[in-house]
């Protein structure tokens, strides 16, 4: 949690923290500009970035809030389709809704206007579904929200809406991650941008999540997370601000969402599944449930794991005249289920705990409150 | 007599066929200090709970200033001036002193979540800072700020939680067995706060308390029910000489 | 009219059954643990890769169905051990990810050992023979299903209302602190309800999988949410309300499947809506209905928090 310090003023460990993400956005840029495109490293960036915004806005919500919702997934799916159906240029729509004569939308909007739209459409989702849902307890909470994605995804998949969705066919040829390359005229990439953007979308979105985290309204949050008895009696009304915290945590997941499409270059409906919300979940729990630093830094790490660094678990390893035993397709999911369920059972408070970036440098600094202890939520 | 801050009338609340506070009526003027006393299961907490708006009574209404509150969401009371402290201690145990406090200046805001994220209100976020320093100090938890709360010893967790409701500018403080678990000479000491507070804050309080010292030193009017029913009031000297009091507390039968 | 309807009723019983033998599970757990044993599904989908396997490897199908049925039980004793006891005093919120981790591991291992291939479930005499019922064709393990089901509920039901460990259960699941209190030996009972719980979601995989004949790593998680929307809907902690509500849950679903073709045959629609996509949907819009209008369910009770 962030330092409590009567006076706001900036200290030297907020400072240093911002520095080190500054500086590794300048590295990236670099990166980017030297290193092949095609480098796996440029892969778990994205992703990594898509992840991490997810898994924060997941994070608002169980880790801040304690309101453990399972609908990540539904938003997310949302947040794919608006900026799928309306960004897909009008000379692809004939191509993309092949058995729908083309579709109902026939404009297309800016990239940037249709990535807020994803996020005001599973926000606005989220308002409706949390008249009935948030009024229930923890698990009831969690099957309920888990449903309610069930249903979106079986909607956007209906026959009947499919002028509008597609229905279960893919949305594609929308804007990419690779269209934010400056390109010459002759289509050469004078400037690659395409790792770069979507890291700074989700770094000012997690930033305003931050902010928010930690302004007189993350108070209240964090209250309710505590004592909801003891939140309410200090005049905080639950169910607003409850509602706050699924409307913006779902906005962030309808972001996330449109960013996941770009990344995957298509979108379809029965993707997005429960097991997608149990894998942020789980790279929510591995990062420190309550902490913004753990959520990105277990995304990335989970991104890269399974997407790069032991990728080589599912192939045949042969050193010399041995085979290595038991590697082959599939085994890579089982090491991490392991890793997983021995960070579940031993390790509860993930990677960071509560503790945000600060306040590691503050502890490396010595002046770490050795009192600091990490609430582990209900 | 004074002002009347607290008007309780015919209260009853039923929880299946349990009835668990019966008809009771009660009023408290500004400026008193009045305890509710009872055996254990009496009603007490009940009848707590349903003027902080936990529960809402099956009968009954509760005013506050004149003011008809009965069936307002907890946290809309609070907003009307009444605020309380729990049985067991209810901190907020992620958060350090300072910020249990701070939280509880929130229901005062004028800013919304947009502002607020956004910086926008910083006049604001420096007051409640400013005054949540204040009332720290007055309480004298101010060099524990940046503890946990959680962490605090057991007598000042329970301060810090009256602290924490007198942050929300209450007019009547409700104090839910402030005393429970404290030796004589915290008792003692926690007298003297109260009255000091009382004052201080320019308070009404209402108190519920086992501690019979407690109850007969600081309050000017007591109320006692047993098995959820009125049985007596009056000063704390009337209080102690009345037979009903006395048979309930020694468990003898009325008759 | 009825012959179109028929097919599809008749189906719905024969899931319902199957749904209800996975809900018991899911209901005593949460009735004693206040668990949502997220696990519970893929326990019933290993039973059917247990089955294929051993069938496969050559044990004779007569000493497969107990052997499958012991080993489902262990595997549901061994998770409880692993996974839950040591998290006993932790948060809810923790024991849930627990669960949601169990579900995990359990998945990518079978994807691990089948490769990530649909695996043909063995066929097992008698049951998987066709029969003709008023009419329509069917397998006889759709007959036997709701008969099947319903002599194991009121076995179960006898077990907890007449012995010694039944006893416990309901004491445990009333209040756990004062059960302890008490001297009753709480992992015992625990560990015999995810015994119980487990058993029962194995013989509803050998009923399931020889009805549907495929199995793979994610055959568990659709059948374990819908048996746990049953047990909501039912009344969670209550084993007639686990029943009640998985035939509900089981016969709607089925006939949704069949609304098209059952509305335009009474000329009530003019062609295919494509309805049947919300076949799964409907459950979950039921369970929300029931959250919203009666979240202790058909047969629940009130539970209140204490301030």
């Amino acid at each position: 949690m962030s330092n409590s310090l009567q006076k706001k003023k900036v200290d030297s460990a907020t400072i240093i923290s911002a520095v080190i993400v500054l500086a590794l956005y300048a590295l990236v840029f670099v990166a980017e500009q030297i290193i092949p495109p095609t480098s796996m490293l440029f892969t778990v960036l994205k992703k990594g970035a898509t992840y991490a915004l997810v898994a924060v806005s997941m994070n608002l919500l169980n880790g801040f809030t304690g309101i453990f919702s399972l609908g990540q997934a539904g938003f997310m799916l949302v947040g794919a389709y608006v900026y799928g159906i309306f960004t897909i240029p009008i000379v692809s729509r004939m191509d993309v809704y092949q058995y729908y004569n083309g579709g109902l939308v026939q404009f297309t909007l800016p990239v940037f206007i249709a990535m807020l739209l994803s996020g005001l459409a599973a926000a606005l989702l989220a308002l409706l579904i949390g008249l009935p849902v948030l009024r229930l307890k923890s698990d009831y909470l969690a099957i309920a929200t888990l449903g309610f994605a069930e249903i979106i995804r079986a909607l956007f998949q209906w026959d009947k809406l499919g002028p509008i969705t597609n229905g279960s066919n893919m949305l594609r040829l929308f804007p990419t991650f690779n269209d934010f390359n400056i390109r010459a005229a002759d289509g050469h990439v004078t400037v690659y941008l395409s790792t770069l953007v979507p890291l700074l979308i989700a770094g000012v979105c997690i930033g305003v999540i931050i902010l928010l985290i930690n302004s007189t309204f993350g108070r209240a949050l964090r209250a309710i997370k505590d004592d909801e008895i003891a939140a309410e009696a200090m005049g905080i009304r639950l169910a607003s601000h409850k509602r706050l915290a699924f409307c913006i945590s779902s906005f962030f997941a309808g972001v996330g969402g449109a960013m996941l499409a770009m990344y995957q270059t298509t979108v379809q409906a029965k993707s997005f599944t429960t097991a997608m919300t149990y894998e942020i979940l789980l790279i929510v729990v591995i990062g420190g449930i309550g902490s913004v630093t753990g959520s990105c830094l277990s995304s990335f790490l989970f991104v890269a794991c399974s997407e790069w660094w032991l990728r080589f678990l599912d192939q045949k390893q042969v050193i010399g005249d041995f085979e290595v035993p038991l590697l082959r397709n599939g085994f890579r999911l089982v090491v991490f289920s392991i890793i997983i369920m021995i960070v579940v059972l031993f390790f509860r408070r993930g990677i960071m705990g509560t503790n945000e970036l600060p306040d590691v440098i503050r502890k490396l600094q010595g002046k770490g409150r050795s009192s600091k202890k990490g609430g582990q939520g209900k | 007599m004074s002002e009347n801050v607290l008007h309780i009338e015919h209260l009853t609340m039923r929880f299946g066929g349990v009835v668990a506070v019966d008809d009771l009526s009660m009023d408290i003027n500004k400026g008193e200090i009045v305890a509710l006393i009872g055996p254990n299961g009496a009603g007490k907490t009940t009848a707590f709970n349903m003027v902080t708006g936990v529960y809402t009574p099956t009968a009954g209404r509760i005013l506050l200033d004149g003011r008809d509150i009965t069936g307002m969401r907890p946290d809309q009371i609070t907003v009307q001036g009444i605020a309380r402290t729990f049985q067991n201690i209810r901190l907020f145990s992620g958060m350090t002193v300072f910020e249990n406090v701070l939280t509880a200046k929130h229901l005062r805001r004028t800013s919304n979540f947009l502002t607020a994220t956004f910086r926008l209100n910083a006049a604001e976020e420096k007051r409640m800072r400013a005054e949540t320093e204040k009332l720290l100090r007055e309480v004298d938890l101010y060099d524990l700020k940046d503890e946990m709360a959680t962490s605090l010893p057991y007598g000042k967790q329970r301060l810090l939680e009256i602290a924490r409701a007198l942050a929300t500018e209450p007019k009547l403080l409700l104090l839910d067995e402030p005393a429970a678990g404290m030796n004589p000479q915290e008792t003692e000491e926690l007298s003297a706060f109260i009255r000091q507070i009382k004052d201080k804050f320019d308070l009404t309080v209402f108190l519920i308390e086992h501690h019979m010292n407690l109850v007969m030193g600081i309050s000017d009017r007591i109320y006692v029910i047993d098995f959820g029913r009125h049985i007596a009031n009056g000063t704390p000297a009337e209080v102690q000489d009345n037979p009903a009091v006395i048979a309930a507390y020694l468990g003898v039968d009325e008759e | 009219m009825w012959s179109t309807v028929f097919p599809y009723l008749l189906s719905g019983i024969s899931v319902g059954g199957q749904y209800a033998l996975i809900a018991i599970g899911y209901t005593m757990v949460y009735g004693i643990l206040r668990l949502i044993n997220f696990a519970h599904g893929d326990v019933f989908m290993v039973a059917g890769i247990l089955m294929v396997y051993m069938a496969a490897s050559g044990v004779p199908l007569w000493l497969c169905l107990p052997l499958v049925l012991v080993l489902t039980a262990v595997i549901g004793f061994v998770i409880e051990r692993v996974a839950y006891k040591p998290l006993r005093a932790a948060p809810r919120m923790s024991v849930m990810i627990s669960a949601i981790g169990v579900s995990y591991t359990l998945q990518n291992l079978v994807l691990y050992i089948t490769g990530g291939l649909n695996q043909i479930y063995p066929t097992i005499p008698w049951i998987s023979d066709n029969v003709t019922i008023l009419g329509a064709s069917t397998k006889m393990v759709t007959i036997i299903t709701p008969i099947l089901t319903l002599v194991l509920v009121v076995a179960l039901v006898w077990l907890i209302n007449h012995t010694k460990i039944g006893m416990a259960m309901r004491a445990v699941s009333r209040d756990f602190e004062t059960s302890q209190l008490m001297g009753i030996k709480i992992n015992r009972v625990i560990s015999t309800t995810f015994v119980i719980g487990t058993f029962l979601a194995g013989v509803a995989s050998v009923l399931y999988f020889t009805n549907y004949t495929t199995v793979i790593q994610t055959s568990g998680a659709m059948p374990g949410l819908k048996a746990f929307v049953a047990a909501v809907f039912g009344g969670i902690g209550s084993i007639p309300g686990a029943v009640v509500g998985a035939f509900i849950i089981g016969i709607a679903e089925n006939l949704i499947k069949g609304l098209d073709i059952i509305l335009f045959k009474a000329g009530l629609i003019p062609g295919p809506m494509g309805l049947a996509t919300f076949s799964d949907a409907f459950t979950f819009a039921l369970l929300i209905i029931i959250l919203a209008v009666k979240p202790t369910g058909l047969f629940g009770e009130k539970i209140t928090d204490k301030v």
